[in-house]
């Protein structure tokens, strides 16, 4: 199990795009924090802003558009967004890794599997202080990785080119780059979201055991709620741009309190199937003129005074469940 | 609900390539009736859209026999009355795509409009705004707007329309909410039902998707490389699994309560990809992932057996009946 220090902290990120219409205010003041060996689900619909966040960890948000317009990334103590250009590096391809939505884009589509997990493996190597080699070693150490993600026939894998691969084996392959030996924290962005349930369930299972084996922690980005409910101890939920609830991921099944939240889990089609709820009303708002207050108000069941003018903060709710809605406090 | 409005049987779609033949579509045998909802569900590279494709018209079948109310199936679209044409329709997966980004909402639904008759402009115009009511698009605020400026699902709901605007009887759904978000996808299948509704329509559902099946399917056949394993009422197929691949697709859902969970097959654990509809391995397609496997399965290509009423099954384990 997880313990309680913190590995990764956001606090009161803010990031906004410049566009030719103005600015695009998309981060508005996100908190998150994913302890050490913890699996953190960020749920949400597509353009609320999760991927921002996660490129915001990496430092891979092309700037110009995108500007941090305030708050601090914490990784172990050290505020990332303040690291110097050259010291970047050391932590994207240290400790921090990620896995992509479309895994053909995240290879490299003219060198072989092989060559490109070796590259990672010999730079992963030096990082420990390892500089000499053999190709043998290096071969051997490339199909074992490829093994841990139950690829069949890994020889043959490292001899081909990403383009041969299935979508499935593809994504194996990301994730066994990914989490090569000193990895700690695994940012995993939507990598099931193109592929069937049946190699989704393969892949998540492996996933799992492998994270688990190791003790990295992971933040699971994606907007299917069933497989938070899975695979992750807590969860995120995020609408435009806000974190608007955090909870243990039984209790926020079990005990949703944001509206959206709610509307979320009612629009989900079940399989015991009693129909499908049209849960929300509207869409999500334009970034160019967020609404004041609370961003989820236009659409919001429950709307008061206070929701039209002022940001709810993260409101306690129990001991693992935090809400950012005034019906829980002022 | 017992009148057959469409009926196919033994439909094959092979595409001839360099490296072989695909047989995206192999024997395929079902019939649709009137009113209700038929789903079919896969894997990506099973058929399913080649099936739906072939029905509409974009592909001449290989082989095999389609009907619908009795007019044959067997020409492509260029080869159809328009009459043919104008009762069976589709709606895409990606309205990104499907729409014309140079073509307005307004010129975008004029065009079936103008192929299949109201000649004169102004029953053009009412039509045009009845079609945007039907969708729920207010017609003064989208009429002239550009399909890439307004968001997905707002895009889905004009391809819906463009369905519609021939007043068809059938119209394919090639999982049209696959791209969207669940909210609205949400607000996309109730729409769909009203419609359905409303207008008498037939559906053939595509998608990938179980749980939404299970809320929009009145029967549901699965399909895997191009055959179909299983055919049964929707409640039976999600309570009463009977092929081995239902129960490992059923098995691999994702789901977000445990009453739902109480619902999956226990102990059936996915494994294997669906391999490339070029090699089709011999004997029932399914064996190389099945748990169940037996000798007689890498041999013989099982028969269709019916298990009970409307619940049929093609596996050597219910072979007797």
């Amino acid at each position: 199990m997880h313990t309680k220090s913190p590995l990764l902290e956001i606090k009161d990120l803010s990031v906004s795009f410049k566009v030719f219409e103005g600015d695009l205010k998309v981060l508005n003041g996100v908190n998150l924090t994913i302890n050490e060996g913890e699996k953190v689900g960020l749920v949400g619909e597509t353009g609320c802003g999760k991927t921002t966040t996660i490129k915001s960890v990496l430092r891979v948000l092309p700037s110009p558009p995108a500007r941090i317009t305030g708050g601090e990334i914490f990784y172990r103590g050290r505020d990332i967004l303040k690291l110097k250009k050259r010291e970047i590096p050391s932590i994207r391809r240290g400790e921090i890794s990620a896995i992509f939505q479309d895994p053909l884009t995240s290879l490299n589509p003219v060198f072989t599997i092989g060559y490109q997990l070796q590259e990672i493996i010999k730079h992963s190597l030096r990082q420990q202080g390892i500089e000499e080699v053999s190709k043998k070693e290096l071969k051997s150490r490339a199909a074992s990785l490829l093994k841990e993600t139950g690829m069949p026939d890994p020889e043959r894998i490292l001899k081909s080119y990403p383009i041969q691969l299935s979508g499935g084996m593809r994504q194996r392959v990301c994730i066994s780059e990914a989490l090569r030996v000193t990895v700690k924290l695994l940012l995993a962005d939507e990598p099931t979201t193109n592929l069937d349930v049946t190699i989704q369930d393969q892949i998540l299972r492996r996933l799992d055991e492998l994270v688990e084996k190791r003790g990295t922690s992971i933040l699971f980005i994606t907007h299917s709620l069933g497989v938070v409910r899975h695979l992750t101890h807590r969860v995120y939920i995020m609408y435009a741009g806000n974190i608007v609830e955090t909870a243990h991921t039984k209790e926020l099944f079990s005990n949703p309190l944001h509206p959206y939240t709610r509307g979320l889990l009612k629009t989900v089609p079940k399989l015991t199937g009693e129909g499908v709820s049209e849960g929300i009303q509207g869409r999500i708002p334009n970034y160019l003129n967020p609404p004041e207050g609370c961003r989820f108000h236009p659409r919001c069941g429950d709307k008061m005074e206070i929701c039209i003018n002022k940001k709810p903060p993260l409101f306690n709710q129990g001991e693992n469940q935090m809400v950012a809605c005034f019906l829980y406090g002022r | 609900m017992t009148e057959e409005i469409m009926r196919v049987e033994g439909l094959i779609k092979h595409f001839f390539t360099k490296q072989g033949t695909v047989r995206a579509v192999d024997k395929v045998s079902f019939s649709i009736f009137k009113g209700e909802t038929l789903g079919l569900v896969g894997e990506s590279g099973s058929g399913k859209t080649t099936v739906a494709h072939t029905l509409i018209g974009i592909y001449e079948p290989t082989g095999g026999k389609a009907y619908f109310k009795d007019q044959s199936l067997e020409k492509d679209y260029s080869g159809r009355s328009k009459n043919l044409k104008k009762e069976i329709r589709i709606v895409f997966q990606d309205p990104g795509s499907s729409l014309n980004p140079r073509w307005s909402i307004k010129q975008i639904l004029e065009l079936p409009l103008k192929v299949h008759g109201t000649p004169v402009n102004r029953d053009q115009m009412k039509r045009i705004t009845e079609l945007l009511n039907m969708v729920e698009l207010p017609p003064e605020e989208y009429l002239y707007k550009y399909p890439t400026t307004i968001g997905g699902g707002e895009k889905q709901m004009v391809a819906i329309a463009r369905a519609l605007a021939t007043d068809p009887s059938f119209i394919a759904l090639d999982e049209p909410t696959s791209a969207l978000d669940v909210s609205i996808q949400a607000k996309i299948i109730n729409l769909l039902i009203r419609l359905q509704k409303k207008f008498d329509l037939t559906y053939l559902f595509i998608t990938h998707d179980l749980s939404l099946m299970r809320n929009m399917a009145n029967r549901v056949a699965i399909m895997y490389l191009g055959k179909i394993s299983e055919v049964a009422p929707t409640v039976d197929f999600f309570q009463k699994p009977l092929h081995p691949y239902t129960k490992m697709l059923l098995s691999s859902i994702p789901v977000i309560s445990d009453d739902e969970e109480d619902l999956k097959p226990k102990k059936v654990i996915s494994r294997g990809e669906i391999p490339s509809p070029v090699n089709i391995p011999p004997g029932c397609s399914f064996h190389l992932r099945c748990p169940e496997k037996m000798a007689v399965c890498s041999k013989i290509d099982p028969e269709m057996v019916e298990i009970e009423e409307g619940h049929t099954v093609r596996c050597h384990l219910y072979a007797d009946g």
